[in-house]
């Protein structure tokens, strides 16, 4: 499958809060852990060979369950195999708190879920659609979950 | 540098719905023909196959860190999603018809995580404002004195659903800061440091920031979000106006070929 390679090269070099020289281990068997640089850039997670400009991989941080394995590190596991996760091990209990709560944040549909949630709620609040300023109330991506639209006319009596 | 396909393609296929698909014609770098693909708009990725009952996906664009741009000049309903920096590509695509190339348009500039995320922020702060508001009681005049006390963020933008503006989404977005939702006021910043943020707007106009200098690190979202709206709202304001001009000059055109049987 074709990508946009140079554009997502481009974007794991931009600036981000959270990068850190992590163990990384692969989901296969017989994969060993090794000192990776991992950078959480929007919902991906590219890791470098340290001091490296071009990351090995990326991850997408979506329909992936991130757990806390031990004091110190944590996994992802992606596609629905629980079984074949990766491991990170961190340098502390606080920085792997950090890095499970930086990436479930991360996650698109994490912050798509959130938004529905503020919008249903400043309407039913309000009686006003917050997104109805900006242009974008009959977007798709931007819709409550049972397909409803809020319009004008729904005005919750306050 | 490997992408995990594999998890690409798990998400596309899972339960959450698909944000926009159709065909599109995207145009081949090499030989500068249009070919008709089949696009799916996911969260900021958009995929692309041959028909839409494929298996086979046949590529996906992540869309951090470009700009979408209608395109005239290219082509009758072109549009473009142009990515910034040096050796970066442009994608180009036609519709069929402008009210595609409008909803893909409109789809796409607020497709990103960067958007998304300000979006969220934004909304939160104004879910705070409205509890409070309602905690502070229901009377009448208690919320008329909190409305004046209310800072005026919300800047309305012109222009609905046909106007189409350009915009771009940014990537260096910073990544959200440990803390509980709904999160906390953020207090205003001091006048002195507004020079800083606008900087951090990219003039429509002029040359993209150096590679290296992406903003974004420790901004400000909240005051941004309605200050970028409302800057690219101009943008839509001008479209607007030409849009109602060309019209009017089309109507007054049309008239003109009326026969007149008073």
């Amino acid at each position: 499958m074709r990508f946009n390679e140079k554009e997502l090269v481009s974007l794991s070099r931009q600036p981000s809060e959270m990068a850190a020289e992590l163990g990384m281990r692969g989901p296969k068997k017989g994969d060993v852990v090794k000192k990776r640089l991992v950078k959480l850039v929007v919902n991906f997670l590219f890791y470098f060979r340290t001091d490296e400009e071009e990351p090995i991989g990326a991850l997408l941080l979506e329909q992936c369950r991130v757990e806390r394995e031990d004091s110190q590190s944590f996994s992802i596991a992606f596609l629905d195999e629980a079984e074949r996760k990766y491991l990170f091990e961190c340098d502390s209990e606080e920085q792997c708190g950090e890095w499970v709560d930086s990436i479930v944040k991360a996650s698109y549909e994490f912050m798509r879920k959130n938004l529905i949630f503020y919008r249903t709620e400043i309407h039913r609040l309000t009686g006003k659609d917050p997104l109805e300023q900006y242009g974008i109330s009959d977007e798709t991506r931007f819709q409550v979950n049972n397909g409803l639209q809020l319009t004008p006319r729904d005005t919750c009596s306050l | 540098m490997k992408l995990h396909e594999k998890i690409l393609t798990h998400y596309l296929s899972c339960t959450s719905p698909v944000d926009k698909e159709g065909y599109l014609f995207k145009k081949k770098e090499r030989n500068a023909t249009y070919q008709r693909r089949w696009f799916v708009l996911k969260a900021n990725l958009l995929f692309y196959q041959d028909r839409p009952a494929d298996r086979h996906l046949l590529g996906v664009i992540v869309l951090e860190g470009c700009a979408v741009r209608r395109s005239e000049s290219e082509g009758q309903f072109a549009f473009s999603l142009v990515f910034e920096g040096p050796g970066l590509k442009t994608y180009r695509f036609t519709a069929g018809d402008g009210q595609t190339q409008e909803s893909w348009v409109k789809a796409l500039l607020s497709a990103s995580h960067c958007y998304l995320s300000l979006l969220v922020r934004d909304l939160g702060r104004q879910y705070e404002e409205a509890k409070q508001q309602q905690g502070s009681g229901a009377s009448r005049h208690s919320s008329s004195l909190s409305a004046l006390t209310q800072p005026t963020h919300f800047l309305p933008v012109q222009g609905r659903a046909a106007v189409v503006r350009e915009g771009r989404s940014y990537s260096a977005c910073p990544v959200l800061q440990t803390q509980s939702t709904p999160p906390k006021v953020v207090a205003k910043k001091s006048p002195k440091l507004w020079p800083r943020r606008n900087a951090h707007v990219t003039p429509l106009n002029g040359p993209a920031p150096l590679y290296g200098e992406w903003p974004l690190v420790g901004f400000d979202p909240l005051e941004d979000f309605s200050k970028l709206h409302d800057y690219y709202g101009q943008e839509v304001k001008k479209a607007r106006e030409e849009w109602l001009r060309r019209r009017r000059a089309e109507d007054e055109c049309i008239d003109g070929h009326l026969i007149d049987l008073g």
